[in-house]
């Protein structure tokens, strides 16, 4: 039992991406978690018409060799088979488009008030993270910059140009507002594993509520082309419990009541 | 301050480990949950407006559930930090993805606030927490400085 509970604990899951990866990270918020399962309803309809169209076309190219079958035939119309082919991949679309429409709508609800907001600014090459629930001024109580660890910083067992110095720490089952906005030109804060990608756009504000189900270390990369240093300005999501975030914001929030 | 975040957040392993100690939390809760009924009743008292008590009520619910690990870190380390998880809700005004809008609505609400109630007017917190929440740093310096120079392009 010991050494299950230290196997199973031991085991992470996908939440960056790896060499040759092909499929999904794994999921940590519902949102990511109803991506996957519509996927996984369209990839059936998907291989179903696949299938079909290959059989056809292979059918085809192989009965109606010009050597084997010299004559064509010259068909012109076929209601009965016009009719069905309208039919049935209408019925399928109806089928993808049921789950898809109420994913999106679900995505957009916004029933529950957020428990925190944190604002990501993006900058040429970086992000700063601003947790302002806590100011008592206009003074920011809580930011930071979020640069990447160059390659010859890393330690052993780090992942390359996905490491950050500074993570954003997020209290786990609890509903967040992430606010996103940029500083300088169009960037794209993005975390598969959270279900996320949202543009940052010099003055706006985008808002995306999440609920990170598990604890963990998620990895993302920005997604919108902003310089010369695009592929290197990461981001890094750690969910921890809330007492152990609610212990974080303090010891942060203590050298600056210290000097105030 | 890069020092001190990674000094601070446990490694993985550290946020996986399943600790014996579940006792005293469900115990300090009991307790807890007996306070957390008062102040809810006392907070729908006091605010008259409807749209008020609901944020009252949803800031109390976390604000009860981070009083529950404040008593278990008194127990722990007798210097309760009070971290409320509490933040500007979600304004059906405002409900789309852009928030641009909603930021600079609650930065005029509260100067509108404070020009009609005086500088120290405790009803203007409210608006100063919520615009300090949702609206970047460098938005809000930018807007102080165009008010002392009288250039703000907003309806103040």
């Amino acid at each position: 039992m010991i050494v299950l509970k230290w196997l199973f604990l031991t085991i992470s899951p996908c939440d960056a991406a790896e060499p040759w990866q092909l499929g999904f990270q794994d999921a940590a918020t519902p949102i990511m978690q109803g991506i996957i399962d519509l996927h996984h309803d369209i990839f059936f309809f998907l291989i179903l018409i696949l299938v079909f169209v290959l059989w056809i076309l292979v059918r085809a190219l192989w009965h109606f060799h010009y050597k084997e079958n010299a004559i064509p035939q010259r068909i012109v119309h076929g209601t009965t088979i016009e009719i069905l082919w309208t039919i049935f991949p209408s019925l399928i679309l109806m089928f993808i488009a049921i789950p898809s429409f109420a994913l999106l709508y679900s995505m957009d609800e916004v029933v529950v008030d957020p428990a925190i907001t944190i604002k990501a600014i993006g900058h040429q090459w970086y992000w700063t993270y601003e947790y302002s629930d806590y100011n008592s001024s206009d003074e920011q109580s809580l930011t930071f910059d979020s640069y990447m660890i160059p390659e010859e910083d890393l330690e052993l067992g780090q992942l390359r140009l996905l490491e950050v110095d500074n993570r954003v720490v997020v209290p786990a089952k609890t509903h967040l507002r992430i606010i996103v906005t940029s500083a300088d030109v169009l960037h794209s804060w993005a975390v598969p594993s959270l279900g996320v990608k949202c543009d940052a756009v010099p003055g706006r504000l985008n808002q995306i509520s999440i609920l990170v189900q598990r604890e963990g270390v998620y990895y993302g990369q920005c997604s919108e082309i902003c310089g010369t240093n695009h592929a290197f300005m990461p981001i890094v999501v750690e969910a921890v419990s809330r007492k152990d975030y609610g212990s974080w914001v303090s010891n942060q929030l203590i050298p600056q009541t210290g000097e105030a | 301050m890069a020092e001190s975040v990674s000094a601070q957040t446990p490694s993985l392993s550290e946020q996986y480990h399943l600790e014996k100690e579940v006792k005293p939390v469900e115990v300090q809760a009991e307790e807890v949950e007996a306070k957390e009924d008062s102040p809810p009743e006392e907070a729908v008292e006091d605010k008259s407006e409807s749209p008020a008590s609901t944020e009252v009520t949803s800031e109390e619910a976390p604000a009860a559930a981070t009083e529950e690990e404040n008593t278990t870190e008194d127990v722990a380390e007798e210097t309760p930090d009070e971290i409320k998880l509490e933040t500007a809700p979600a304004d059906f005004r405002f409900p789309t993805t852009n928030q641009t809008r909603h930021c600079f609505t609650r930065y005029i609400e509260y100067h509108r606030c404070v020009a009609a109630k005086g500088d120290d007017a405790p009803e203007c917190d409210k608006f100063s927490k919520f615009y300090r929440s949702l609206c970047p740093g460098e938005w809000v310096d930018r807007w102080n400085e165009q008010r002392e120079n009288g250039t703000f392009p907003g309806p103040l």
